[in-house]
């Protein structure tokens, strides 16, 4: 909310500059965004008269002019063509500045002397209509009577010269969304007199009629629209308005429109309450109906746009057509034009709800709509209409009819509120007195009788105790309430066994080299097809569209990660990073079995996501990084079984880990063709780990197991076998007949030859033999080395000796 | 006799002398003093010899097997000192040159600064809550005192999914869960993502991230809430850090505030990261309201409460100098490294 410090002054008495009065109201609760100082940055520019106009010699566009500044005669040259012998204007001297730091010198002007320039009202930062017949593209004309003030500063004769406070305002507060509302804040906030000079409105006794001058106004939609004042004047002049009023609407970022417009903009800006004027002869049958709109209604509103209405829109009508947006804005239709002799104003109050969704509907927020939606009181709106009238006769624009018509259905409620200071001070950590709080309620105009306040009729947001705390504070100060530490039941802060396992999942894949990434939780709906993903897979079916997505790309909620890993991948390669090793610790969506339909909440499970290419990566490499995941989340009994049928990755490098049938994490290499979709250039290396799964199979309580006694025994295999058996399963053969005196299985080498034949490999193993209870005797392990072997030619094995 | 003791000193002091290795020093030593060596053998000798001789003579050779051994014991120091020191010598390297790199990969400056408030608010007994970032409306507006038509639905675009389902456009929802499942004293905070319908720019992002917080217990005051706030940004921000409270207003807090704190740039002199102000915003809270508290089954009458929420990018950027949020979700390894 805009507001200059001449305007606040009616209201407040005002003994600081602009900048501290914006401080204080900040630590009160409206919040100083900008201030604007106009007329600063205008010297030396003063009122000047022009007394001779000659031709200049060398150039036929330009004039050369002596102009009388009071003390002295200057010859100026102007290209201007609006100007004649006798005008009044304003001279910048020579060593003046004006408005955006420019500065005028004395200088020759195709070799004639120039001391000084002529301004444009644009030049002054002056709406051109501010003042009467001014040119866009012209010197400004001043009024003759000006020539009494030759010489005189520009700033001070036109008072130019303004401060211009703009402030943050809450939405529980319409109130200050109007001159007085933040001139009682600032009364307060200051401790100064709030001056009250609207307080007459109140008392206007106006009497209410069901017909003014042939008018009817009906309400048949009353739970949209609580109450709706009429009014009329008549022998109206429409003409521009006085100079303070345009003053004081620019300042508030208003246009001046003409003299019955800019009332109405004056009284919403000055009391809070949006107001409308028609023309009397643009409603038909002299007949208002505050209705909903029909489907598909038409309407050109004053902006020159058609806008579609549907039914739950509310509109103003005559008995042929809407002739307003009900809060919202006007249409073309009812206009007020220069012929406009009877104007009804209109002052009403409507559902805050409804004037929104229909401003955000028919995309037009307006200053009116902007105000409507945060709810205003049913009280405030006679004043305003009481002041659009009285504004009309100061103004001399016309003649009021005497009488109203208000239709008010829905009165307006007031509240009662426990006051009860002891429940404040308490909830506030503080120790006001009773009489303070009292005081500052009281300066806020609410009633306070023994333990129950009644707030004033703007305060429509106060309702119960705390919303009395709040105001006792704001004018105690929020910095004078102390700081303590919370005295209470001591509480256990630490992190669960899921948020502990993360941060040591996250800290071991930074210390492997891996850097962390952080991705949105939109994906396209292309990445799927992108991905290879098949037409049944639960990855489509279980997919959570938006309704409203920002673009394609952010269009459903990701059912897996890979696609974000991906475009990082892609990023990163496109900014020539080599060697690449990353992770994400992310969430997917899933809508299992239509939770979302029946409006719960989807699954939502957190992933663990590795992505790595360059040089020192291979499916080994990365199935170590998974391996030492699934090691430090202690889930130590799983299977690594091959995987082919993941469309998204490599049939012959990728692997699934099992924990029974529950697969806890898919790794590999990319597939190519997936790879080439997302214009990935080589391997890319990707895992997914299902952490909630991890928590759910890790066996976080570590036991002790004895440091083995008696000393073990090493013996090696070697084995030629098929291309095609798994280490996995010549492991899972030995394990089985190893049994207990088996202590492990290492893995030293793997080769294929020529002299081995093709399609097939020589693994070699080295066991550990080793006894709980005692030394381990060459008997034994021979028979149970005699089993494995056994064992392991069954499987096809051709042991080499 | 003594002539051949004195013989053998001298004898051994010189080939000492010339000794460079371990090895001859070894050798010299079975020469002289081994089982069949010279010192020993003269021993041997002494059965042969005059029964009064014998003590006068023994006594000599013992004498003469001690100044070996002392002095070949030196000799072996010295040798090895010198060994040592050659080796060192020639072991000398540039340290000058590089160090071997070991690559350490980052977490997220995201994630750094919500471990950091974790850690400042798990020291004063606080827990950490999660909850969904598919979202009810009931959960993320109606039970936090934002009814339907409230003009808060619309500042905070929110995505929807649903009517009735939409993209969390903030952490209170999780409030509101944890109110309905834990009883009084509650101490939490809920770290996360959340949606508002912002396009990416450098200052806005569909998706960022916020952290909240909430105490609810019997006689939690305003001045608590100050007390802990200022705490947690002396902690996060530097123990300089002023922190001023403005009334503002939130459909769920009553009375309500936002924090700034003195910019940790300028320190509050007033700069371009300030825009001149010399504060900062950095959050917004307030006491729970009663009819959010109402709404999640806690009874306002018994117990009074205390929330706050922040945004960590914002947090992140101004601690780290991060002049685009972009770089946050861009993802470049070369940025991420830098953390």
């Amino acid at each position: 909310m805009k507001a200059s410090i001449e305007w606040l002054k009616d209201f407040s008495e005002i003994n600081v500059s602009g900048k501290e009065l914006g401080d204080i109201l900040t630590m009160t609760g409206s919040k100083l965004e900008t201030i604007e100082e106009r007329g600063k940055d205008i010297e030396n520019v003063v009122v000047g008269k022009i007394l001779e106009i000659e031709k200049h010699p060398n150039a036929d566009k330009l004039i050369v002019t002596k102009v009388d500044v009071g003390s002295e005669i200057l010859q100026i040259v102007t290209g201007a063509d609006n100007v004649s012998v006798g005008d009044i204007v304003p001279i910048a001297k020579s060593g003046s500045t004006l408005p955006g730091d420019v500065h005028i010198k004395k200088g020759e002007l195709r070799g004639v002397e120039s001391n000084g320039m002529m301004c444009a009202c644009t030049e002054l930062n002056i709406p051109v209509d501010r003042y009467p017949n001014q040119i866009e593209h012209g010197i400004m004309i001043l009024p003759p009577e000006m020539e009494s003030r030759l010489g005189e500063n520009i700033v001070e004769v036109l008072g130019l010269e303004e401060e211009i406070l703009d402030f943050e305002i809450t939405s529980n507060r319409p109130d200050c969304f109007s001159i007085e509302g933040l001139g009682r804040e600032i009364a307060i906030s200051l401790n100064t007199e709030f001056k009250n000079p609207r307080k007459n409105l109140a008392e206007m006794k106006v009497e209410n009629k069901t017909e003014l001058e042939g008018l009817k106004v009906d309400i048949t939609a009353p739970d949209l629209c609580y109450r709706y004042i009429a009014r009329m004047v008549k022998d109206v002049k429409i003409g521009e308005s006085p100079d303070w009023m345009k003053r004081r609407l620019e300042a508030c970022g208003v246009r001046s429109i003409n003299n019955i417009v800019d009332i109405t903009n004056y009284v919403m800006l000055e009391l809070g309450q949006p107001m409308h004027a028609f023309d009397i002869n643009s409603i038909a049958g002299k007949h208002i109906t505050v209705r909903r709109a029909n489907d598909g209604e038409k309407i050109t509103t004053l902006d020159d746009q058609e806008r579609i209405l549907s039914q739950d829109m509310l509109v103003i009508s005559d008995e042929e057509k809407a002739v307003a947006i009900a809060g919202v804005m006007g249409a073309q239709n009812s206009e007020i034009e220069e012929t406009t002799t009877t104007v009804v104003f209109e002052s009403a109050v409507f559902n805050g709800g409804s004037v929104r969704k229909t401003a955000k509907k028919v995309g037009l927020r307006t200053e009116a709509s902007s105000r409507y939606e945060k709810g205003l009181p049913q009280e405030n709106a006679e004043r305003a209409i009481n002041r659009a009238v009285e504004l009309v006769e100061i103004i001399g624009a016309g003649k009021a009819v005497d009488g109203k018509i208000d239709v008010y259905p829905t009165k307006q409620t007031f509240n009662q509120v426990e006051f009860n200071p002891e429940k404040i001070n308490r909830l506030l950590g503080t120790n006001i007195a009773r009489e303070d709080m009292v005081k500052t309620l009281e300066k806020l105009e609410m009633k306070v009788e023994g333990n129950t306040v009644i707030p004033p009729y703007f305060r429509v947001d106060i309702e119960r105790l705390a919303d009395l705390a709040e105001e006792v504070v704001r004018f105690y100060g929020y910095d004078k309430v102390d700081c303590t530490l919370i005295n209470s039941e001591a509480t256990l802060g630490i992190r669960t066994k899921a948020q502990k396992l993360t941060d040591k999942i996250r800290q071991t894949l930074v210390n492997k080299g891996l850097s962390e990434i952080c991705t949105y939780g939109f994906i396209n709906e292309k990445d799927l097809d992108q991905l290879c993903v098949t037409e049944d897979s639960d990855l489509r079916s279980q997919v959570i569209p938006v309704k409203n997505p920002l673009s394609e790309d952010y269009s459903i909620m990701r059912t897996t990660t890979l696609p974000s890993m991906l475009q990082t991948i892609v990023t990163n390669q496109s900014k020539k990073n080599k060697n690449v090793g990353l992770f994400d610790i992310s969430r997917v969506y899933r809508n299992v079995d239509g939770q979302i339909e029946q409006g719960n909440v989807p699954t939502e499970d957190t992933m663990v996501t590795i992505g790595m290419y360059g040089e020192n990566v291979d499916f080994y490499i990365l199935k170590g990084l998974v391996e030492k995941i699934l090691s430090i989340s202690s889930v130590l009994r799983y299977d690594v079984v091959s995987e082919k049928c993941n469309n998204s990755y490599h049939p012959g490098k990728t692997a699934n880990i099992k924990v029974g049938k529950d697969v806890i994490a898919t790794l590999g290499e990319i597939h190519p063709e997936v790879a080439e979709n997302y214009d990935i250039k080589g391997d890319v290396y990707c895992a997914e780990i299902w952490l909630d799964k991890l928590v759910k199979y890790g066996k976080m309580n570590k036991k002790y197991t004895e440091v083995a006694k008696f000393p073990a025994v090493e013996r090696d295999i070697a084995m030629v076998i098929d291309e095609d058996v798994e280490v996995g399963n010549i492991e899972r053969a030995i394990e089985k007949k190893g049994k207990k005196i088996l202590e492990e299985v290492k893995l030293f080498d793997v080769y294929r030859d020529e002299k081995i034949g093709a399609g097939k490999k020589s693994v070699a193993y080295s066991l550990k033999f080793r006894s709980k209870d005692k030394t381990l005797t060459d008997e034994e392990i021979n028979s149970t080395m005699e089993e494995i072997l056994k064992e392991l030619e069954s499987l096809g094995a051709e042991l080499r000796k | 006799m003594g002539d051949k003791i004195q013989e053998m000193t001298e004898a051994v002091k010189r080939k000492l002398g010339e000794i460079k290795t371990l090895q001859e020093l070894q050798d010299l030593k079975v020469k002289y003093l081994g089982k069949k060596g010279e010192v020993t053998s003269m021993l041997k000798g002494l059965g042969g010899m005059a029964p009064e001789e014998r003590p006068i003579f023994g006594q000599k050779v013992n004498a003469l097997r001690e100044e070996l051994e002392k002095s070949m014991e030196r000799r072996e120091r010295e040798v090895k000192e010198r060994i040592l020191e050659q080796r060192l010598q020639k072991e000398k390297i540039d340290v000058t040159m590089p160090g071997k790199n070991i690559e350490l990969g980052s977490s997220h400056p995201i994630t750094q600064v919500i471990q950091e408030v974790e850690e400042i608010f798990l020291g004063m007994g606080y827990s950490i809550a999660d909850g969904p970032e598919v979202e009810t409306a009931i959960y993320n507006f109606d039970k936090l005192n934002t009814p339907a038509d409230h003009p808060a639905r619309d500042l905070q675009d929110t995505f929807y999914i649903t009517e009735d389902v939409i993209l969390r456009t903030q952490t209170s929802p999780v409030q509101a869960r944890v109110m309905e499942n834990q009883k009084p004293p509650i101490k939490i905070i809920c770290p996360g993502a959340v949606y508002r319908s912002d396009t990416l720019d450098a200052t806005h992002s569909p998706v960022f991230h916020q952290i909240e917080g909430l105490v609810v217990d019997k006689n939690i005051t305003m001045s608590d809430l100050k007390g802990t706030l200022e705490m947690f940004a002396k902690n996060c921000l530097g123990p300089n850090t002023k922190v001023r409270f403005r009334p503002h207003h939130f459909p769920f807090t009553e009375p309500s505030a936002e924090a700034d704190v003195s910019c940790f740039v300028c320190g509050g002199k007033g700069c371009r990261v300030c825009k001149q102000e010399g504060w900062i915003e950095l959050l917004g809270c307030g006491m729970v309201h009663p009819k959010v508290l109402e709404n999640c089954g806690i009874d306002p009458n018994e117990y009074s409460g205390f929330a706050f929420g922040f945004g960590v990018e914002r947090i992140a950027m101004a601690k780290f100098g991060i002049d685009d949020l972009r770089l946050l979700y861009e993802n470049d390894v070369r940025f991420l490294k830098q953390f």
